[in-house]
């Protein structure tokens, strides 16, 4: 019985570090509707700004949060600006998946170039010391994703209900045209979504680095997982997101136990096509009132 | 725009022409020979370190007058991945017309350039590719110095029976043996190969645990290991992995008795930084030939590291140069021996090489089976003490005795 609490426990944890990387996602893929494969490597860079940070001046990873969000901020606005906005005039709507695709390539190759293949380990006082509760063992960084992810998806969420902004966003989401017609700058709606989007994985990175090595694919390791939570959420929903998060960390962590570490991904990703079969708009999907 | 393409015509053929004249000239008394390594792409690292091996090791021939009044020339084919490490292959044996071909430190392009160099009835040195596969097909014009995947399990075998169970002072059999590895063909064919003589020498494994190398969270598979009692952990892996396994290891208060290891991802210094030189301290590790080893094992070693020293004003990044440049001496000696240059006749020479155990820089033998594999190539047991990685098996190649937790 204990080792079957600490598997929920330790299954809870990560699904709060997928929470903490997918709730930027699915941001992106609900208003904008595109498909950003270059998120993983968004992180990744964030990660290696954690780490100069840490290592060059010496500062703790998560008083790097704030800078990173502003910075990630301002490349994902540029991002949106100067790469994909360009594209939203094409023919096909997926040469803006294409041009994500190969940021991704780029911005990996570029990791290799500047800092090698080797791993980076981003110093982190305490981040990685366990909290005992009993028989049970937590990482205080794990815990810090956790309760970050929940204070992000609630903010977000009174942002998108409450906020003038917000409401143009999801204005925007629910139908671009006619948002258009009611004075909403789509452009800029679209330039500040993918913001916010990659903001969230700034702090995402803050978090993720201290307790995961860095290295050039880091990203490609979780964008896979990012993007089963987010269709298993519901595109777009972000506490659909957030439970489909703690989903794939139970599963993920009860599955390595009593079935084997290798075939975990077998059961991840099974479940989630019998959950889109089931439902295929996602457990918190808006259904399709929707564009 | 007619202009241009008529000009490159002419500055093509200009070229071809030169390159002839070179190829013509260069017959008369240079033996020519290829280094195949991967000199770019995301080997390229260890892939130059390998390279590196072999050039000392043709700068020092050549400094005591070459092979047989002949200066050896090394000609460089860049293998990055397995299509060009054909082409460079072909160029290397039809446009170069070398003798030889000498690499490949990537077992994948080893594998696939090897098969070229065959078909040409040329012979193919290898002295760093551990897949032994590669072996496997018995090749004619095939050798490799260096010891495989195969011997890696084989080492970490006998280090458990004959240091770590006489160390805990308790039988082998007693041990509960876990073998956790990555599921490519790598961590595969390790495990595969330690699973099986771990069951030959009647040892208790109680879990025997693949994970893809891509994992982001091993808590399961380290709950898994607490709770089946795993004395003594196995594990291949690439450096990811590994700096997952001893943090997440940590956090669960995860104690085994001994931790052994394979290759790359213990090696690296990255690794033990990663995961901070208290955590990784005491395990063991088993690969090639690393420079804290007793000189007495391994004649030959410090004047390798003076040489290395010298040409390239830093220390050796890795072991990789080393082996080369063994694997590199044992081959142009044999050429030497050979009666001619012809692919026979250095088949034959390298066919009769016979050095004892302990008598080269890597601490082992030379002596090849049927198959073109060193049957004397041995991998050494390292461990983590102090941040540093010293060897500390076998005992007469040791520099440091072997820390066992209690």
């Amino acid at each position: 019985m204990d080792t079957f609490l600490q598997l929920v426990l330790n299954g809870l944890m990560l699904g709060g570090l997928f929470a903490i990387i997918s709730v930027g996602l699915t941001l992106i893929f609900g208003i904008i509707r595109l498909v950003n494969f270059a998120h993983g490597e968004l992180l990744m860079a964030g990660m290696y700004l954690t780490w100069i940070g840490t290592t060059k001046l010496g500062l703790h990873p998560y008083l790097l949060a704030p800078p990173l969000v502003l910075v990630l901020f301002v490349i994902g606005v540029a991002i949106q600006r100067f790469i994909l906005q360009p594209l939203l005039e094409a023919r096909d709507a997926h040469v803006q998946i294409f041009a994500t695709v190969g940021l991704s390539t780029a911005l990996i190759n570029l990791a290799l170039l500047l800092f090698g293949a080797d791993l980076y380990a981003t110093p982190a006082a305490h981040v990685r010391d366990p909290i005992l509760f009993g028989p049970f063992r937590v990482v205080v960084g794990q815990l810090v994703m956790f309760g970050a992810g929940i204070a992000v998806v609630t903010g977000l969420h009174f942002f998108m209900e409450r906020s003038f902004l917000g409401r143009a966003i999801r204005a925007t989401a629910q139908h671009r045209a006619a948002a258009q017609l009611m004075g909403v700058d789509v452009n800029r709606i679209y330039m500040v979504t993918f913001g916010i989007g990659a903001a969230c994985v700034g702090l995402a990175a803050a978090l993720v680095a201290p307790v995961y090595p860095t290295s050039p694919t880091v990203g490609t390791y979780f964008v896979l997982t990012a993007f089963v939570v987010v269709v298993l959420g519901g595109m777009g929903s972000l506490h659909g997101a957030f439970i489909g998060a703690l989903l794939i960390g139970l599963v993920d962590s009860l599955s390595g136990f009593y079935i084997a570490p290798d075939l975990k991904e077998v059961v991840i990703f099974g479940l989630f096509i019998l959950i889109l079969l089931l439902r295929p708009t996602g457990l918190f999907g808006l259904g399709r009132g929707s564009e | 725009m007619i202009d241009w393409t008529g000009g490159r015509r002419l500055m093509l053929g200009a070229l071809a022409g030169l390159g002839f004249g070179l190829t013509a000239s260069a017959a008369q008394a240079e033996l020519r020979l290829g280094a195949l390594f991967p000199f770019s792409g995301e080997l390229a690292v260890l892939g130059d370190e390998s390279w590196r091996g072999l050039e000392l090791a043709v700068e020092e021939r050549n400094a005591a007058g070459g092979i047989r009044g002949e200066k050896i020339v090394l000609v460089r084919g860049d293998a990055v991945d397995n299509n060009q490490a054909v082409a460079e292959a072909r160029r290397l044996i039809s446009v170069n017309s070398v003798r030889a071909i000498f690499g490949t430190y990537s077992s994948a392009r080893s594998q696939v350039a090897s098969q070229v160099a065959e078909l040409a009835r040329i012979p193919y040195f290898e002295m760093g590719a551990v897949s032994d596969a590669i072996t496997d097909r018995k090749f004619r014009y095939l050798f490799r110095t260096n010891p495989t995947a195969r011997d890696m399990a084989a080492r970490s075998i006998e280090m458990v029976t004959n240091a770590v169970a006489p160390g805990l002072s308790v039988e082998p059999k007693a041990l509960r043996l876990a073998i956790i590895h990555e599921d490519s063909l790598y961590g595969t064919t390790v495990g595969r190969f330690q699973a099986a003589l771990a069951r030959e020498h009647g040892l208790n494994i109680v879990e025997t645990l693949p994970y893809p190398a891509n994992i982001v969270d091993m808590s399961s598979l380290i709950l898994r290991l607490q709770a089946a009692r795993a004395d003594v952990v196995l594990q291949t892996s690439y450096q990811n992995d590994t700096v997952l396994f001893f943090r997440q290891a940590r956090e669960a208060n995860f104690r085994p008795r001994a931790i052994i290891g394979g290759g790359g991802g213990y090696s690296l210094r990255e690794t033990m930084q990663a995961v901070g030189a208290e955590v990784i301290d005491g395990a063991l590790n088993i690969d090639f030939t690393q420079f804290a080893i007793n000189p007495a094992a391994a004649p030959g070693i410090e004047t390798f590291v003076a040489a290395y020293r010298a040409r390239y004003n830093m220390e050796p990044r890795s072991g990789h140069s080393l082996g080369n440049y063994v694997g590199a001496k044992v081959f142009l000696d044999a050429i030497a021996a050979a009666k001619s240059f012809s692919a026979d006749d250095i088949r034959a020479a390298v066919a009769a090489v016979d050095v004892p155990d302990g008598q080269t820089a890597e601490g082992w033998g030379v002596k090849f089976g049927p198959d073109g594999q060193n049957e004397r190539a041995k991998m050494m047991g390292m461990q983590w003490q102090d941040g540093r990685l010293v060897t500390v098996f076998p005992p007469n190649a040791a520099v440091s005795e072997m820390r066992l937790h209690r």
